[in-house]
């Protein structure tokens, strides 16, 4: 059963200039328990993608999908008010600035505590109060957070941007979402936190079958646990499918490109040499250009490429390019 | 913490008091006229009568004396006399005062429970009708000059309607006995036989002056709560609690308006000093016994000692209005309150 089934979803910006299409037909398609990670350079729509799902999107942006199903339910098609029931009840998402998700007037207990569902409270009305505090806390100590009573009595502006994205995840999975939608949450973090948030993510997908939908730069940690992967650029959908098969033997020339910029500190650098990039930058997003946005810096353009390219899909594993690398299979006996 | 951030303030508050005082006793100097005579409020003093003037306000002595003096002075109630009057300026101050007082806090009373809820709902409803409505009428609101609005209303309610009278705080009928000096207050307490009728005048002679002065601050407070809901709604953690499944109403609620008040606390505090400044012109429209009247009129009589006893009342009164709103103001903000300095 798809979780998460998503085709053709396009946001698209009013400007006084005409429409831009910051996203433009994506597909996307999560299973139950799935880590997913949608990755791309900075301004390819992943988390205008994220903030669409969820429908925290301003009221400047058009959304249209052909469908956005989430098990099963039309998502579009619903009335906002059962829209965000659904939404809360079964996704949730945390944010690359976590300080600046929390409410700076009020204290961390009163916003974790909001987060809890009315009917998780098994008690009578009077016994409330206690039942909420030990929740909270439970809620705290679940996401690694040991000095409970420090951090639920402070505000979000005396504690350390990584407490404060335990904090946010904590409220996440106070409802016990089948979704959590990560914005890069670690951009902010150091890497100590940012190895804990990791871990934290990853047991909570694999201790509740929690999926994840996994918006992140850090292409290398993520492809050691995410079972597919979603390559953006430019708002268009270069390539997607299972990780190892992406990342190992990408298809698409973006990908290529991506995965040849990581540096390999297996083999060592030598000194000052360049890392390898793509020549030109991402265009701005009013002059995108037509056909394959990635058509004036790809090394393989050709002519066919001002024509947006199909997405055609092999064992799992989709791309939209008019000339993939797909290596030549050598024949068993050459005649 | 919160003691230690009054202490700054109160600290802060001494030093203004102070260049407050010296500006005002510098005053006596720049002035025409005799020297004496601006510090006393006495004129055509024979020679024994100068002689103890002088010994009294140490005219002979050097600066620092004499403003020392100046302070003894002013902080035991001896604030000279008025030169037109020939009584105290400090009874002057201490029973118009009041008057003004008492104006505008009703003013800014209306201005709060009608503004705030305005501009609450304007947000609410960006850029829909009711945005739309409240939105021109605060313009206009704005735009009107007070005196012309006043002598509007008068033309329009007193005039032509004869709903309202047109000046004074109360009728001829009643005579009240000044205890606080805030009319409904000494009516109430009074208790004499018509107090409900002396109540219910003393409301109506309030009633125009309440609205010509509260124009300006409503439609200020509306347009800075609407901005400020509008900047907080766009807020990440308004999304976040959006995404967390609040509803509108909790939203606004328990996240956006606590936050969205605070500049507006301030604000309020900040309207204070063009509150008073309006509440001038609205009293010598309608002839309201304060002390914005009293001091345009002491200008015109080159009465000095009262004018500087005016000033200093009213200066001194906008600058503890500005701190007591900065306190509140800190007092709910838990950013501003460990502030390592104050600010002014």
């Amino acid at each position: 059963m798809q979780l998460l089934d998503i085709r053709n979803l396009t946001i698209e910006l009013r400007t006084e200039d005409g429409v831009i299409r910051a996203v433009d037909k994506v597909n996307l398609s999560l299973k139950e328990g799935e880590v997913h990670a949608l990755v791309g350079e900075s301004g390819s729509g992943k988390s205008l993608i994220a903030k669409a799902i969820v429908g925290v999107l301003n009221s400047r942006w058009t959304v249209t999908a052909d469908r956005m199903h989430w098990q099963g339910v039309d998502l579009m098609r619903l009335s906002p008010e059962k829209r965000r029931k659904i939404v809360s009840r079964d996704m949730a998402m945390i944010y690359q600035e976590p300080s600046r998700s929390l409410d700076p007037t009020a204290k961390i207990f009163e916003q974790v505590a909001e987060s809890l569902p009315d009917d998780t409270f098994k008690k009578g009305f009077f016994r409330r109060n206690t039942e909420r505090k030990e929740k909270v806390k439970a809620l705290l100590h679940k996401v690694g957070i040991r000095e409970h009573i420090r951090v639920a009595s402070s505000y979000p502006h005396e504690l350390s941007e990584g407490v404060c994205q335990k904090v946010m995840i904590a409220m996440a999975i106070a409802r016990n979402p089948k979704l959590l939608i990560a914005d890069e949450p670690t951009t902010a973090l150091e890497s100590t936190t940012r190895a804990q948030i990791f871990r934290l993510l990853k047991s909570l997908n694999q201790l509740k079958n929690m999926s994840v939908l996994m918006i992140s730069h850090e292409l290398e940690e993520i492809t050691h646990w995410s079972h597919a992967m979603h390559v953006l650029y430019c708002g268009q959908m270069v390539e997607a499918g299972p990780t190892q098969k992406v990342f190992y033997e990408p298809l698409h020339p973006y990908t290529q490109a991506l995965v040849k910029s990581l540096p390999d500190y297996a083999q060592g650098l030598a000194h000052k040499e360049p890392f390898y990039a793509l020549k030109g930058t991402i265009p701005p997003l009013q002059h995108l250009p037509i056909g394959c946005r990635l058509g004036p810096r790809c090394p393989q353009a050709q002519k066919q490429c001002v024509v947006t390219p199909n997405q055609s899909k092999s064992h799992g594993h989709a791309y939209a390019c008019h000339f993939p690398l797909i290596k030549e299979k050598s024949k068993c006996n050459p005649s | 913490m919160l003691f230690e951030y009054l202490l700054r303030r109160i600290s802060l508050l001494v030093f203004m008091v102070f260049t407050l005082t010296v500006f005002t006793f510098s005053l006596n100097y720049l002035f025409p006229g005799d020297l004496l005579t601006n510090f006393s409020g006495q004129v055509n003093s024979n020679y024994s009568q100068t002689q103890i003037l002088a010994q009294k306000y140490h005219i002979n002595e050097n600066l620092l004396m004499q403003y020392g003096a100046f302070l003894v002075r002013i902080a035991s109630g001896d604030w000279g006399v008025s030169l037109s009057s020939g009584q105290s300026v400090f009874e002057h101050v201490s029973r118009l005062f009041p008057a003004t007082l008492e104006l505008c806090v009703y003013a800014l009373g209306v201005a709060v429970l009608l503004g705030i809820p305005a501009g609450i709902v304007a947000s609410a409803y960006h850029r829909r009708w009711p945005d739309r409505v409240i939105n021109s009428l605060t313009l206009m609101g704005f735009s009107i000059p007070i005196f012309w609005l006043a002598l509007l209303l008068i033309m329009v309610f007193c005039l032509s309607f004869g709903l309202f009278p047109m000046s004074g705080r109360i009728g001829l009928l009643y005579e009240i006995e000044p205890i606080s000096n805030f009319i409904l207050i000494d009516i109430a307490i009074q208790g004499f036989p018509y107090h409900g009728l002396a109540f219910f005048d003393a409301l109506r002679h309030l009633a125009l002056p309440t609205v010509v002065l509260a124009m300006y601050p409503t439609t200020v407070l509306v347009r800075f709560t609407r901005d400020s809901m509008l900047h907080v709604l766009e807020q990440n953690y308004i999304k976040t609690a959006r995404a967390k499944g609040l509803n509108r109403r909790q939203l606004i609620l328990h996240h956006a308006l606590r936050n969205a008040l605070l500049p507006v606390i301030k604000q309020i505090g900040l309207q204070f000093s063009t509150l008073i400044t309006l509440a001038m012109v609205t009293e010598v429209i309608f002839s309201w016994p304060g002390i914005g009247r009293w001091l345009i009129d002491s200008i015109y009589q080159r009465d000095y000692p009262a004018i500087q006893g005016g000033l200093l009342a009213v200066s001194m009164f906008v600058i503890l209005a500005n701190m007591l709103a900065e306190f509140s103001h800190s007092l709910f903000d838990p950013l501003s309150r460990n502030q390592a300095y104050g600010k002014v």
